[in-house]
């Protein structure tokens, strides 16, 4: 047992993993909390708040996002540009998902810094966040983002972004198994596929109902799926609105 | 063939061109640059790429005219055993041989038939190329059993007939280039392939072929190697001898990540 590893090798499997755990794990999380703003505002910005009160908050953030992010994205472009992209000759579906993931994960770089300066930092000029992002103004963010969702083009990069997000992740949680040996037959890896597509449309299904929940009460979904909804409003708004 | 094919091959042939044109890509020798140059040869029932190209070797004339030199090709059994001849016909990598110019007329409509060298290996001249890296990697994954001395070792090991039939599969691998022409992943060789892989696969397998299984793995761990894999999938889609090369790739994949990647748990 004494088989020397090379770098690309640990790299690449450093690379599948961050994927899953912790990048995949926070998008789950991630998508949890901003379906609370079905409820309406006070849910959600409760949830913002909950957030800010997670203890080591800024070690969870920089080791459990951050870094492993930076790492998955930065990695992720060099995996990319290994491409020999060749799907009009080989006209199969495993090799468009191929070129589909690293497509995904392109666009997703660039979607991420966004959203990441957006409403973590609220450094983009021009937006209803800069200067005052989520992150750190729990009683305000409802307000903070459906100022932002209620321009179309915004709420609709958003969903493409987690359009993207939900494809890279759930065909990458199918690579994962394929690559470390886990799932390794024909039908096996067919069947895995459907499961990741089911999860895909999932994920995206909730994260857009998510994101609709910002400018319509409920989201797309009738209001009966959101009875508590009276309850959870804010009567008095504890800070003063700015719009 | 199916019916619907049959019936497209009919019609096809019912009403047949009467010359077909060869585009095929040139290169005087390797680090020159390629040029194309087209023939037209008369259509005749039943031509394959082989005796096309052995037609145009005969008076290498091009359509426009003009005199050159006969293009240079591999070639060898003739019967898709040895795969010498494969190379890229109207896009897709596969032997010359077996390749029949009727069924490229009905499949790719047209009468030209664009014939290129398989683009992922030294470029030698004209269609040959040069696949040395293929047995280099077959050395990098020591695709072979360790027999000790000429002395009798016995009767050898039993293996289940589960086992003995996925080997012979693995066994058919003629070498051809096939997989790394078709996969997404391979260029200037920077991996490993699923030719090796298979063939690694193929010796891990074995009773006595085990007892070596790390060296097999180390030659798969390193830069090169089975991590490069993009699971396209190109490769079992495009491979001649229905090699199951992809059952070889996530099988070795359970072998890295038990023996290699989680070893170290069993020091």
């Amino acid at each position: 047992m004494s088989i020397k590893l090379s770098k690309t090798f640990l790299l690449r499997k450093l690379h599948q993993i961050t994927g899953i755990v912790p990048l995949g794990a926070f998008f789950f999380v991630h998508i949890f909390t901003n379906s609370k703003a079905m409820s309406g505002e006070k849910a959600f910005n409760d949830a913002v708040g909950d957030i800010h009160h997670i203890p080591y908050l800024l070690f969870v953030e920089v080791f459990g996002i951050f870094l492993p992010l930076i790492f998955h994205s930065i990695y992720g472009i060099f995996i990319s540009a290994e491409a020999r992209p060749n799907g009009f000759d080989y006209n199969y579906g495993r090799n468009w998902f191929y070129i589909f993931q690293r497509a995904t994960g392109i666009f997703l770089f660039f979607f991420l810094l966004f959203h990441i300066l957006n409403l973590r930092f609220g450094a983009i000029p021009g937006l209803e966040s800069y200067g005052n992002p989520v992150a750190g103004n729990a009683t305000q963010a409802f307000d903070i983002v459906q100022a932002e969702f209620r321009n179309a083009g915004i709420l609709l990069f958003y969903i493409l972004g987690v359009a993207a997000t939900a494809w890279h992740l759930a065909y990458g949680i199918w690579l994962f198994a394929v690559d470390w040996g886990i799932v390794i037959g024909e039908k096996a890896q067919k069947y895995a596929l459907y499961a990741c597509i089911a999860l895909a449309a999932g994920l995206f299904a909730v994260g857009t109902n998510a994101a609709f929940a910002f400018v319509r009460p409920c989201g797309l979904l009738p209001q009966a799926f959101c009875s508590e909804l009276e309850e959870n409003k804010i009567t008095q708004p504890n800070a003063p609105r700015r719009f | 063939m199916s019916n619907s094919n049959e019936f497209k091959e009919k019609k096809r042939l019912t009403n047949p061109p009467q010359t077909v044109d060869i585009k095929i890509q040139r290169r005087d020798k390797l680090g020159e640059n390629a040029y194309w140059e087209t023939f037209t040869i008369p259509y005749r029932r039943n031509l394959n790429v082989i005796s096309v190209l052995m037609d145009i070797r005969k008076t290498p004339v091009t359509k426009e005219g003009k005199q050159t030199t006969p293009p240079v090709w591999d070639m060898s059994c003739l019967e898709q055993v040895c795969g010498i001849c494969t190379m890229v016909i109207n896009g897709r990598v596969r032997q010359s041989c077996s390749a029949l110019i009727d069924d490229l007329l009905v499949s790719d409509g047209g009468n030209t038939i664009t014939l290129e060298p398989m683009s992922k290996f030294p470029n030698v001249r004209d269609l040959k190329v040069d696949r040395t890296r293929m047995f280099e990697h077959l050395k990098q994954v020591n695709a072979w059993i360790e027999l000790d001395g000429t002395h009798d070792l016995g009767p050898g090991p039993t293996m289940s007939q589960e086992t003995a039939q996925e080997r012979y599969a693995y066994s058919r691998c003629m070498t051809c280039g096939c997989c790394l022409e078709a996969c997404p992943q391979y260029h200037d060789d920077n991996y490993i392939g699923p030719q090796a892989i298979a063939q690694a696969r193929y010796q891990n397998m074995h009773p006595t072929g085990k007892i070596t299984i790390d060296e097999r793995l180390e030659g798969l761990t390193q830069e090169d190697g089975i991590t490069n894999c993009g699971n396209a999938q190109n490769c079992i889609q495009v491979c001649p001898m229905g090699i199951p090369l992809t059952r070889a790739i996530y099988e070795t994949n359970r072998d890295i990540t038990v023996n290699a990647l989680f070893g170290w748990l069993r020091k």
